[in-house]
């Protein structure tokens, strides 16, 4: 297989730098291949876990990213959004014993539609009161979710078993799969959007307010279209959470989690697809998987937390457009630095 | 407000349009606390004409410009445009409507200081200002089904004409952070012809431009006028480009009228020349 992708690589070279699809297919590509380093004993079952959920959270993170890096308006929601679409979605397999297909679209489009709601009422304000709003919505929910116990399963949680797909019984490494896919197809239709006009449209919103009303841009329709968007991929995540891990707990959804995807965004880039992955390893995987080894300092308590902080304080600081934007200016450098040299010639 | 010159209400709009007027701006007022910004003001745009509005510091100029494109909702009056629709034309009163629809009636403006989206190429910076053209949905888009790709690449043929017509293509794929003022200055007036206007608004189009810049844009404003067939109304402080470039001027003092007529006789008023230089010691 490996071979078969090598000799496509080398024969479309020229295309491979025009067609934006092809990295994001490579990129899913690569990381599909990590269970088969698992099945060979290479990498401990629970390594897999931990990337996995790292996927998942990538995709909320993904829609916080066109909510802030493109619209520039914050949600403090995102786990109160996710939580909803992971115990819509248990409902509906579970309890109602419908397929996979009906509770994910139920658990995308309820909390979306609840979203466009909120968005409606709250989107007249923006900054800070945004957030605070969207963090009250975020914390009922969560209240909501202790407390609906015949739905939720209040504090025991919910659990669910790995996803039926046409006939097929997923296993582990399936609905690891299935993640990759779902991911590698969220960043497509993502890297669309905000490469079309209703992305411009955003940007214009973030950039110059006065500008894009004066070019025709309806600032509230826009402002709901980023919100419902962000809420859509918040409550897809949930789903993929919930058929993952295969359980949803009220304690899961806090105001840690919703930060946890603001920093994710900001460490890794805004406005950028592949810095959003990026900074959603750097968040989730880091911590977990290399800093927990570490003798000694790997014992604090809380050390993610002390980790993120640091790392939210140096970006801030030293790299306002996250790790993609340090990327960017290194081929910005080079770039400039060929032509310069073009121009002496 | 008793008025004493227009016993009727202001709704019987009888008196909208003339023959050959683009824009008429009707007894225009509205005040910021107890400031009254622009008073009583009047004046009309002809079709094709490249119209200025001049005044002192603080004149009111770009408030009239704002209420006219209703980023102001005026206190009092009216703004009469003349719209195409179906092949028709017809008289709108602009105020009122949302700030948001004015561009689609064929109206569009640029900002005293640009208004670019700096993370965005000037290709892209341009292609804004074919928003309302756009009809491709969400999911239309998200997919790249043939009518997103189909106007995608129309509007990018047509903003790409822009750029060349402006001179500055070689640049299109650039960030617009970074680029020189003079460059973003075109950007703007790029992106106001995505938008087919039929009548172009320019706040302050010589600002920050060096001489040999703004001597460019006295021909670039025409040029604009001629091949796009539009009218064009500008605000400017640099003089000499006011009167090489304009068909008519309208001067104003304090939000009010002063005078409106050819550079010439605009020169040669008594009443605008003490506005800008005070009045003569006796």
């Amino acid at each position: 297989m490996n071979e078969r992708n090598d000799s496509s690589l080398a024969n479309a070279k020229p295309a491979l730098w025009k067609n934006p699809y092809l990295g994001f297919i490579l990129f899913g590509l690569l990381i599909s291949t990590l269970p088969l380093f698992a099945g060979w004993g290479l990498m401990k079952n629970s390594t897999l876990n931990y990337i996995g959920s790292v996927l998942v959270y990538t995709v909320a993170a993904l829609g916080l990213n066109l909510l802030l890096g493109y619209a520039g308006l914050i949600s403090l929601g995102t786990a109160g959004f996710m939580g909803l679409g992971s115990y819509i979605a248990a409902y509906v397999t579970k309890d109602m014993g419908m397929s996979f297909w009906a509770a994910a679209a139920a658990a995308v489009l309820i909390p979306t539609l609840i979203g466009l709601l909120i968005g409606l009422v709250s989107l007249r304000i923006e900054g800070i009161y945004l957030a605070i709003a969207t963090l009250c919505v975020s914390e009922i929910l969560l209240k909501s979710f202790e407390q609906a116990d015949s739905i939720t399963g209040g504090m025991q949680g919910k659990s669910v078993s790995y996803p039926v797909i046409f006939g097929h019984t997923f296993n582990r490494s399936t609905t690891y799969l299935l993640l990759v896919v779902v991911l590698t197809l969220v960043m497509i239709l993502t890297h669309n959007f905000v490469n079309g006009h209703k992305g411009r449209a955003l940007h214009a919103m973030r950039g110059s307010e006065v500008a894009a009303q004066a070019m025709g841009v309806n600032l509230l329709q826009y402002r709901l279209i980023a919100f419902s968007l962000a809420t859509a991929y918040s409550a897809l995540s949930g789903v993929l959470y919930v058929f993952f891990v295969k359980f949803s707990y009220p304690s899961v959804w806090n105001l840690t989690l919703s930060l946890l995807v603001l920093a994710a965004v900001v460490i890794g880039g805004l406005r950028s697809i592949y810095g959003t992955v990026v900074g959603a390893f750097v968040v989730w995987a880091v911590p977990d998987l290399i800093l927990k080894n570490i003798p000694v300092l790997g014992r604090i308590n809380g050390l993610p937390y002390i980790f993120n902080g640091i790392l939210i304080i140096l970006v801030v600081m030293f790299a306002p457009q996250g790790i993609s934007g340090l990327w960017q200016a290194k081929f910005a450098r080079k770039k400039k630095e060929r032509e310069n040299g073009k121009e002496a010639e | 407000m008793v008025n004493p010159h227009l016993p009727l209400a202001p709704e019987t709009t009888t008196r909208t349009l003339s023959e050959g007027e683009a824009l008429r701006v009707e007894r225009l007022s509205i005040s910021f606390g107890g400031l009254r910004a622009v008073d009583d003001l009047s004046f009309a745009v002809r079709k094709k004409e490249i119209f200025g509005l001049i005044g002192p510091n603080g004149a009111g100029k770009t408030t009239v410009f704002n209420c006219i494109t209703q980023f102001y909702r005026p206190d009092e009056g009216s703004v009469f445009f003349s719209v195409w629709k179906n092949g028709t034309e017809e008289v709108v009163n602009l105020v009122g409507k949302p700030v948001h629809s004015i561009i689609g009636l064929g109206l569009v403006r640029t900002f005293q200081n640009v208004e670019v989206i700096q993370e965005l190429s000037l290709l892209e910076n341009v292609l804004i200002g074919a928003h309302i053209d756009f009809k491709a949905t969400i999911l239309e888009q998200a997919f790249k089904l043939p009518r997103a790709r189909r106007e995608e690449r129309s509007f990018q043929k047509k903003a790409e004409e822009a750029l060349t017509f402006l001179g500055i293509a070689d640049r299109k794929n650039l960030p617009a952070g970074g680029q020189p003022y003079g460059v973003l200055k075109k950007v703007e007036l790029a992106r106001t012809l995505m938008a087919n206007p039929r009548l172009i608004i320019l706040d302050e189009p010589a600002a920050g431009l060096n001489d040999n810049e703004t001597q460019d844009l006295v021909s670039i404003i025409r040029q604009i006028r001629d091949a796009y067939d539009c009218t064009i109304l500008l605000v400017e402080h640099d003089m000499r480009l006011v009167m090489g470039v304009c068909d008519r001027i309208c001067a104003i003092s304090f939000g009010k009228f002063l005078a409106c007529d050819v550079p010439e006789e605009i020169k040669r008023n008594k009443l605008v020349q003490e506005a800008y230089l005070g009045e003569e010691e006796a």
